[in-house]
């Protein structure tokens, strides 16, 4: 009695199996979505998906290319002597650079040489990015004629694709919202800190380390810390990273980084770990010549 | 020749409705209300406190809960081959729930799989696991749902497999083959701690649910180690591959009897994390575990022998890719994918970061014998345990968006990379994967029974935008 039945089952199972792996053969990812293309008036005049990984390998100059993907993820280790703290560039431009709100790359090349507010002046990318070395990465400029400073140039240009110059990727770099209409209670944020943000950052600000000793998680605050004049020790600007990249690894859609904080709680928890002592910065007497220094300017 | 073929099929009929009347009458005589029962006090609060105990050890939340449903009101709904079935509402609601069960009902449904208008519960029910759950287990566990369960009123929802796949009188053909009554059974080699793991992983935790392949009737292919060397030796549910759970290369081999401990207590240990299905098991089932049953479980699972064949130990090759990736020398698609999308949390030398990412160096589910859990936890991604051991849960998010070739490299890549060893994965394997998440069951939960879920606000009075 049981053999007919389970001679059926199996010719059942079997069948239905052989026929969802024939099916199968036709799944593959989805076309990447798009972002537009904008020219200076934003006329959409094109698409832009960011290059695959793969391809850097084919490209001419691939080797210039991952040397700048490698610098801008492992900034601290591979550049001992300009960086002076734990930072990495990437500790703060998310993802390879590549996720809007994220201060990504995509435009960094097309947007450059612009001005800058702080410096009352136009900047290069080079020294933009100097500016990052001296300010986020307490350290010394890196010779702007260099390998490893055309390197980073290089993976930026990777990344823009075939966006040309004048044009821009419709994406924001920051959601820099008004700060200063909400009420910062630091206390608050230290329980949010406490809750979300030590795991990683650690119960002090100091980060952790990997085997090598090389930071994993950035320190938010201490001798290993951003300078004071960095936008990271400034609530304007932290605030909007913390909005929409912090905490890391909370939402299961890619990539890391999703907003779960509300505005007040990205101001509170910023409002506690922002002024907590890092090194100084002397040349910030610098910033904003001849205007108005805006009302987080750290001045201690 | 004409008189031949309506003997065929006069015989056809006559083995059909014969069929249909065993099964029919298999309640009856194969498993009947039990005579006697004794009277449960359900009021009792040591009683329904020891209840809520064994009803976390039997996890039954985790399949009669649906994602942001309301607790134990059933409407999850799992996959099979033929269609969905979906988990029944097990509150103490008179109407759709098992308010109106006895003491004698309970215990049926529960070791047996027979409903009281006795009809076969699917296998789905691990009834052939909850069957050597002591008496006063199952008594207080009885007194915990009837008391202390909140009703909720929500209907079953129709499973969609389609006639005639789903009647449901064949169960009890699949009863009488594969649920024949049995009972614990020590094994003398054991030590005493051992055997009492023995009882919990067999019985009321149910490990082999999962961790036990099964057959071509949908049957755990071994109920216990005393049977055969296939008792949790690993096997694939929904796309996710429990692995296997001996003390073998591919098993357990690898973990210590504490680590294994920390792991059931927080879903992570400094290395590894749980996903899938079991993550879910640790948070809602075995983070609550005693010291006692947790340790006798460790040691019970790490005194399974390799299976015949298996090498006892698993021996990592070389680490040539932390050097590799850390020099820059990348050169290959594989390399290249997970700097650019992986290497930011899992890191060049592979560890990840201690209970924050999990390390894919030396991850036993990584190099398991099937990928189809490093497949699926990479592609639909997966989140850890939220227990009251560690402050933050955290996620790795999916990577659908990578090409099924993208997948295939960077997974070979990892499969291989740091000393680890497997087998390659193709892109076959990646586009099978993409079917079964892409049909991932859909669950049941009415409007008015959705769960409000309580903010992870953090902190009391935030706001969320």
């Amino acid at each position: 009695m049981n053999k007919p039945i389970i001679a059926v089952a199996a010719i059942a199972v079997i069948a239905v199996a052989g026929w969802t792996w024939n099916e199968s053969r036709y799944y593959d990812a989805p076309e990447r979505p798009a972002l537009n293309v904008v020219d200076i008036d934003g006329n959409i005049v094109g698409e832009y998906r960011a290059p695959l990984a793969r391809d850097m390998l084919a490209e001419e100059n691939a080797e210039s290319i991952i040397l700048g993907m490698r610098l801008l993820n492992e900034t601290a280790r591979l550049l001992p002597d300009n960086v002076g703290d734990g930072l990495n560039c990437n500790s703060c431009h998310m993802a390879q650079g590549k996720r809007p709100l994220g201060a990504p790359y995509i435009n960094t090349i097309n947007d450059y040489p612009k001005f800058m507010p702080r410096a009352q002046d136009v900047l290069n990318i080079q020294e933009r990015i100097n500016g990052c070395f001296r300010r986020s990465m307490n350290g010394v400029p890196l010779d702007e004629s260099s390998v490893e400073m055309q390197a980073m140039v290089d993976y930026m240009d990777w990344l823009r694709g075939d966006v040309e110059k004048g044009n821009r990727v419709s994406i924001q770099n920051m959601e820099y919202f008004k700060v200063g209409q909400f009420t910062p209670d630091p206390v608050r944020g230290e329980q949010i800190y406490v809750q979300q943000c030590a795991s990683c950052h650690g119960g002090n600000g100091e980060g952790m380390k990997d085997q090598f000793g090389d930071f994993i998680f950035p320190p938010l605050w201490g001798d290993e810390s951003f300078n004071l004049g960095a936008g990271m020790a400034r609530i304007s600007r932290a605030a909007p990273f913390v909005l929409h990249n912090m905490p890391l690894g909370v939402s299961l859609d890619a990539p890391l980084g999703q907003i779960t904080l509300s505005k007040q709680d990205a101001v509170d928890v910023s409002a506690y770990f922002t002024v907590k002592p890092r090194p100084d910065f002397p040349d910030k007497i610098h910033d904003w010549p001849g205007v108005p220094k805006p009302p987080d300017f750290r001045a201690h | 020749m004409k008189k031949a073929t309506q003997i065929a099929i006069f015989s056809c009929a006559v083995l059909l409705v014969g069929a249909v009347a065993v099964a029919k009458s298999v309640p009856y005589w194969f498993a009947p209300l039990m005579d006697n029962p004794p009277q449960v006090d359900i009021t009792d609060p040591e009683l329904i406190a020891k209840g809520q105990y064994y009803a976390r050890v039997a996890d039954c939340v985790a399949c009669h809960t649906a994602p942001g449903g309301k607790a134990f009101a059933g409407g999850l709904g799992m996959q099979t081959p033929l269609g969905a079935i979906y988990s029944t509402n097990i509150t103490p609601d008179p109407e759709t729930g098992i308010g109106n069960y006895s003491y004698a009902d309970f215990e049926r449904a529960v070791r047996r799989g027979i409903r009281p208008d006795n009809v076969a519960l699917y296998p789905a029910m691990p009834f052939v696991s909850y069957m050597i759950a002591k008496d006063d287990e199952i008594e207080a566990m009885y007194a915990y749902f009837m008391s202390a369960v909140l009703p909720v009123k929500q209907d079953n929802q129709v499973a969609t497999i389609p006639w005639p796949a789903n009647m449901r009188w064949p169960l009890a053909w699949w009863q009488l083959i594969f649920a024949q009554p049995r009972e614990f059974e020590e094994n003398p080699s054991l030590t005493a701690q051992q055997n009492h793991g023995a009882y919990l992983v067999e019985g009321l935790a149910h490990c082999g649910a999962c961790h036990t392949p099964r057959g071509i009737g949908f049957q755990e292919k071994s109920l216990s180690n005393n049977d055969s060397e296939q008792f949790l030796a690993g096997s694939v549910l929904e796309g996710w591959y429990a692995k296997s759970l001996r003390n073998e290369g591919v098993g357990l081999a690898i973990w210590s009897e504490e680590e294994l401990v920390e792991f059931l207590r927080t879903g992570r240990t400094h290395h590894t994390a749980a996903f899938g299905s079991m993550s879910e098991v640790v948070e809602k089932s075995t983070q609550y575990f005693t010291d006692t049953d947790l340790h006798a479980i460790a040691s019970y699972l790490m005194s399974l022998p390799p299976r015949k064949g298996y090498a006892a130990n698993w021996q990592p090759t070389e680490d040539t890719t932390t050097a590799k990736l850390r020099s820059g020398n990348i050169t290959e698609p594989g390399e290249i994918i997970y700097v650019q999308e992986c290497a930011a949390c899992h890191r060049m030398d592979g560890k990840g970061a201690p209970r924050v990412f999990p390390a894919l160096a030396g991850n036993s589910i990584v190099f398991a014998e099937d990928p189809s859990s490093l497949i699926q936890v990479t592609m639909a991604g997966g989140k850890m345990a939220d227990t009251k051991h560690d402050m933050m849960a955290f996620t790795m998010p999916g990577f659908y968006h990578l090409s099924n070739q993208d997948l295939a490299d960077v997974l070979n890549f990892i499969r291989n990379g740091w000393g680890n060893h497997g087998s390659e994965i193709s892109t076959r394997d990646i586009a099978r994967m993409r079917r079964v998440v892409d049909h991932a069951p859909t669950h049941y939960v009415p409007h008015e029974n959705v769960n409000v879920p309580q903010f992870s606000s953090i902190v009391g009075g935030a706001s969320h935008e």
